[in-house]
């Protein structure tokens, strides 16, 4: 509270005291009082009012430092007349009552549009559980009947698949603590299958694929892991070289399992490397490249913060290798003897 | 081949139907559920090996069928649904499930998860040696025996020569023979497939099997 905004402030009372000296003086004066004594009044009176203004002052600024401060620590800032004091003067009880207004009014916007969002999320993952049945149908077409244009049509379908995966996880995102099943997974078997789910798009670009060094296990959710797998297969598919080939391996050291994912595609310039998870960042190969959208390095390394995964990316000139590292939680494989 | 009765709870008929196709390709007895307001008392008159479960149907969930049929059978019930949540997941393992499968799956995958709880369930052995024209392949020890003599073979091989017997007549397409070992988690390309088939052919020779894997023109290999 600045102290010269007080004073104008109180300019008219201090304007009705002036006048009332003014008028008291020449009172006295008109009675016949001696100097002495209306100076000793004008003094007492200014005296009297100087005190009355500091301690006005220096009350009114500690009660309101203490309601900006109590602004200041709140989070949600709109919940402040819920903490406040109820004020009992009537100026302050007009804005108290203004600004519990406004409180309800934010927290009907606010409740309103977490409603929408979560009829959105509901409605999303409800949608892509609808969309597969009919993705599964046309699989089981492709398979059953060998016509032509089959192959092509499954490899299609795991993108399809893909990008529909990969909308349900943004929608999950958000929460995954409610959608967790941690337990002990083989990580060759995951790789097996994100491979096979991809079986099509690889068999498609003569993708050869070594796999024989994957073997050690880890604790946590399998489809998140082969979701993950699922977008860094994509991309290594995506940014390929001619004669791609994929290399898995998983290795132990420093109290961690690390999961590698190793191509000889394109590569990651050294500017890009930081950036490449960040969300909508395509870089130099997305500019080559038109179906990039920044999307899928963002979203797992999204799910590995959450899930506790280290994700990093190595690249020098050609080729790119992706690393997943897992914990290695003693606890739980000491309560499981 | 082998006379198991697989039974589909499955609401959509697309997928019923290309189920049914592929289950009964593959020598199983396949029933569909027609009526979903009486699925017990279906499976109680088709009395299946195994049953393959939507969790959403019409009518009851496949969860509560799943806690019914547990009343008075052990047999093997898969999984299979468009939602992926643990929760599901959980509730069909609680309610007795035996496999969790989610859609769109991938066939060789559900077909080796029937394969696998039949024979666990049933006690049924697989075959361990399959023979055609004299020569037998013995799985258990990866060789091949001709007129008593062995030729050991590599896992690809075996894997190739397994496909072969199994289709023995048939024309076997290059395609699908990679399908197929990509299926059993062996990633080879075509020329990598075109080496091992000279070297099943070397090995073959050597015991006196010439001719026994014939090239069929662009088209593939045939027994």
């Amino acid at each position: 509270m600045s102290g010269k905004l007080f004073l104008k402030n109180q300019l008219p009372v201090i304007l009705v005291n002036l006048s009332g000296m003014l008028s008291l003086v020449l009172f006295l004066t008109a009675n016949g009082n001696p100097a002495s004594v209306r100076l000793l009044v004008v003094v007492v009176w200014i005296a009297v009012i100087i005190l009355y203004f500091t301690i006005l002052y220096f009350t009114e600024k500690r009660h309101l430092c203490k309601l900006l401060e109590m602004a200041e620590q709140l989070e949600e800032k709109y919940l402040l007349p819920e903490v406040m004091e109820i004020p009992e003067r009537a100026d302050e009880d007009v804005f108290y009552r203004i600004l519990k207004m406004a409180e309800k009014s934010m927290l009907e916007k606010i409740g309103g549009v977490q409603r929408e969002r979560k009829e959105y999320k509901e409605y999303i993952e409800q949608w892509i559980h609808e969309v597969k049945t009919p993705i599964t149908a046309m699989k089981l077409l492709c398979e059953n009947n060998n016509f032509p244009f089959a192959r092509e049509m499954l490899a299609e379908l795991e993108n399809v698949n893909r990008f529909t995966e990969q909308a349900l996880y943004y929608a999950r995102s958000e929460h995954t603590e409610k959608d967790y099943l941690i337990r002990e997974i083989r990580l060759g078997d995951v790789v097996h299958s994100a491979i096979a789910d991809n079986k099509y798009l690889l068999r498609k670009n003569n993708v050869v694929i070594v796999a024989d060094n994957v073997n050690h296990s880890v604790y946590t959710d399998d489809k998140w892991v082969r979701f993950i797998l699922n977008q860094i297969i994509s991309n290594a598919v995506k940014y390929r070289t001619e004669k791609p080939v994929f290399r898995f391996f998983t290795a132990k050291g420093n109290g961690q399992i690390l999961l590698s994912a190793e191509d000889n595609g394109m590569g990651i310039s050294e500017n890009d490397l930081p950036r490449i998870f960040e969300k909508g960042f395509t870089g130099q190969n997305g500019r080559m490249i038109q179906s990039s959208t920044g999307i899928g390095l963002y979203l797992c390394k999204r799910l590995c913060d959450k899930l506790g995964i280290g994700l990093t990316a190595y690249s020098e000139g050609k080729g790119t290798t992706i690393t997943l590292s897992f914990h290695i939680n003693d606890f739980v494989s000491e309560v499981q003897g | 081949m082998n006379e198991y009765r697989i039974m589909i709870a499955e609401d959509d008929f697309t997928i019923q139907a290309q189920l049914k196709t592929l289950l009964s390709g593959n020598g199983y007895e396949v029933s569909a559920v027609a009526d979903f307001s009486n699925v017990i008392g279906q499976v109680k008159s088709f009395l299946p090996h195994l049953i393959l479960l939507d969790i959403k149907l019409p009518g009851n969930s496949g969860f509560d069928i799943c806690s019914q049929i547990r009343t008075f059978s052990d047999m093997p019930i898969i999984f299979v649904t468009s939602s992926n949540t643990d929760m599901d997941e959980l509730n069909s393992i609680m309610l007795g499930g035996d496999a969790f499968i989610t859609k769109p799956y991938n066939t060789a995958i559900l077909l080796a998860k029937i394969a696998a709880l039949l024979r666990r369930a049933y006690n049924l052995r697989q075959a361990e040696v399959l023979t055609w024209n004299r020569a037998a392949l013995h799985l258990e020890s990866s060789s091949l025996e001709y007129n008593r003599q062995k030729a050991s073979l590599t896992k690809n091989e075996l894997k190739i020569l397994y496909y072969l017997f199994k289709n023995a007549g048939k024309i076997c397409t290059r395609n699908d023979i990679v399908d197929f070992l990509w299926d059993s988690q062996l990633y080879i390309d075509d020329n990598a497939l075109s080496v091992n088939m000279t070297r099943i052919r070397g090995k073959l020779e050597a015991i006196g099997l010439t001719g026994f894997i014939k090239t069929k023109h662009r088209q593939g290999y045939t027994l």
